[in-house]
């Protein structure tokens, strides 16, 4: 039961759909998370390059993870408090399954990406499991309704998009095989395209609990225990025991603090990536935040050299098949949600609430952006959430080294700014909107 | 009446293992897996 709460709309009734004025401005804001997110994950695979240092890439994958689960910890705890999570998951305890799978999902995919960087490098790998929207997509429509009672001129834009994606993506994976040994380029390329497939599954867990009305804030909460429980399970399997294991961390202990960075890092960009699924949908948040592809490009190529010694033809081919996946994104992006189509992504929402007996109250609350009645108060236990998070990033801190590899500073310094003027921007429209629900 | 019981006392893992959805990312993260295996 939904409580009461003076000023918001605790109990709205039924309705036969969200204002055009209210839709678009979701819509807006779900578009422009969707960028944010791009410009964040893209910035959080920087620190995979450490992979050259020879570190094991589960050792790799399971420091991020530490990371992430600290921040999917301490973002939710700060902004809403652990009560107000906690209101969530009483409307809707079935969720805590699909969060802790979609956690698992990410775990083998992000463990999969380190591969694939060892292999085929950053710039080639990143398309190719971008490929995880082009798999999204299958599973908006088949799924959850979306494109349906969409116009031919959507239906076009979102499938051309999608095509587009898919020629950039080619002409990218072509030019890797000019780059490495075949081997390596064959590991490396399944292993990218694998990491697309977890991740464009990932997202039916994630649809499920937004047009249930979970706040995505909720959500990664639990998500993250099957993040860590998972990249433990492969970390313990893949470096032949506890001993081995720990063994490898005390080894890395200079250069985990980068990888808690870029795992903290990357929780801000899944967490935008997540609002623009709730407000835009899978069909138009996900390639939306797959632009991490150009933002990728530019670590790579600015910040870290790659590309440097490779021919003009090869680094033709790389930037022109990056230009047309991002245009295929953006193709994409540009077909909206139309009232008609967002009725059904509503009917879709009352058939998950009816499914698992969820208030449908509560999910067309939340569906549109209000609060349900939840208290956001922070108590000892938030606070504590933080200060265990801070003095645990701290004390790597206090015992990292620089990285020894070759960076532009001046270039990383750009792009850091340019990648917190989005966050800012994208939080403040976030915060208006929705208050973050 | 007896549905909201259902999810009120707990039963909900049940209702989530009778969804066909949710072996669509069960089967995927076991492919997943053989993959790592196959490339590590």
């Amino acid at each position: 039961m939904i409580a009461a709460q003076p000023g918001v709309s605790s109990a709205p009734a039924p309705r036969a759909g969200l204002d055009p004025r209210r839709l678009r401005t979701l819509q807006n804001v779900g578009m422009l998370c969707g960028v944010s997110a791009g410009a964040w994950l893209g910035a959080a695979e920087a620190p995979t390059k450490l992979v050259t240092l020879g570190l094991s890439p589960v050792v790799i994958s399971l420091s991020m993870v530490i990371g992430v689960f600290l921040a999917r910890w301490t973002i939710p705890a700060l902004i809403q408090g652990t009560s107000y999570v906690a209101a969530d998951l009483r409307q809707a305890p079935h969720l805590i399954v699909w969060a802790v799978l979609a956690g698992c999902l990410w775990a083998v995919a992000n463990t999969l990406t380190i591969f694939a960087v060892r292999d085929v490098g950053l710039s080639i790998a990143f398309p190719l499991w971008n490929s995880n929207s082009l798999l999204g997509i299958v599973w908006g429509v088949v799924f959850f309704g979306e494109l349906r009672g969409a116009d031919r001129r959507r239906w076009l834009g979102v499938i051309g998009g999608a095509l587009l994606m898919f020629v950039g993506g080619t002409v990218l994976a072509a030019a890797s095989a000019a780059q490495i040994p075949a081997k390596d380029a064959m590991r490396g390329v399944a292993a990218a395209l694998a990491a697309g497939a977890l991740w464009g599954t990932m997202y039916i867990p994630y649809r499920k609990a937004y047009l249930t009305g979970m706040s995505p804030l909720s959500f990664i909460t639990f998500f993250t225990v099957g993040e860590l429980g998972m990249m433990t399970a492969l970390a313990l399997t893949y470096s032949g025991g506890a001993a081995e294991l720990w063994s490898q961390l005390s080894g890395a202990k200079h250069v985990l603090f980068w990888l808690l960075a870029g795992g903290f890092v990357w929780v801000v960009g899944d967490l935008f990536q997540q609002y623009a699924v709730k407000y835009a949908g899978i069909t138009r948040g996900i390639p939306l935040s797959n632009t991490n592809q150009l933002w990728g490009l530019l670590w790579g190529i600015l910040v870290f050299g790659e590309l440097r010694s490779a021919s003009s033809s090869v680094l033709a081919q790389v930037i022109g098949g990056s230009l047309v996946m991002a245009v295929g994104a953006g193709i994409i992006a540009l077909s909206s949600v139309t009232r008609s189509e967002h009725a059904r992504w509503e009917e879709a929402a009352v058939d998950e609430a009816k499914r698992y007996r969820v208030d449908t109250r509560y999910t067309r609350a939340r569906i549109a952006g209000e609060d349900a009645g939840g208290k956001r108060r922070r108590t000892w236990i938030d606070w504590s959430v933080v200060a265990v998070a801070t003095a645990t990033i701290v004390a790597f801190a206090l015992v990292a080294r620089p990285p020894q590899i070759v960076l532009n500073g001046g270039w990383a310094l750009l792009l850091v700014l340019a990648t917190l003027a989005i966050l800012v921007a994208a939080a403040t429209a976030l915060w208006r909107t929705t208050r973050f629900n | 009446m007896s549905e909201d019981v259902e999810q009120k006392s707990g039963n909900w893992l049940g209702l989530v293992l009778r969804d066909a959805q949710f072996w669509v990312p069960v089967i995927v993260l076991a492919a997943g897996l053989l993959v790592l295996r196959w490339i590590s």
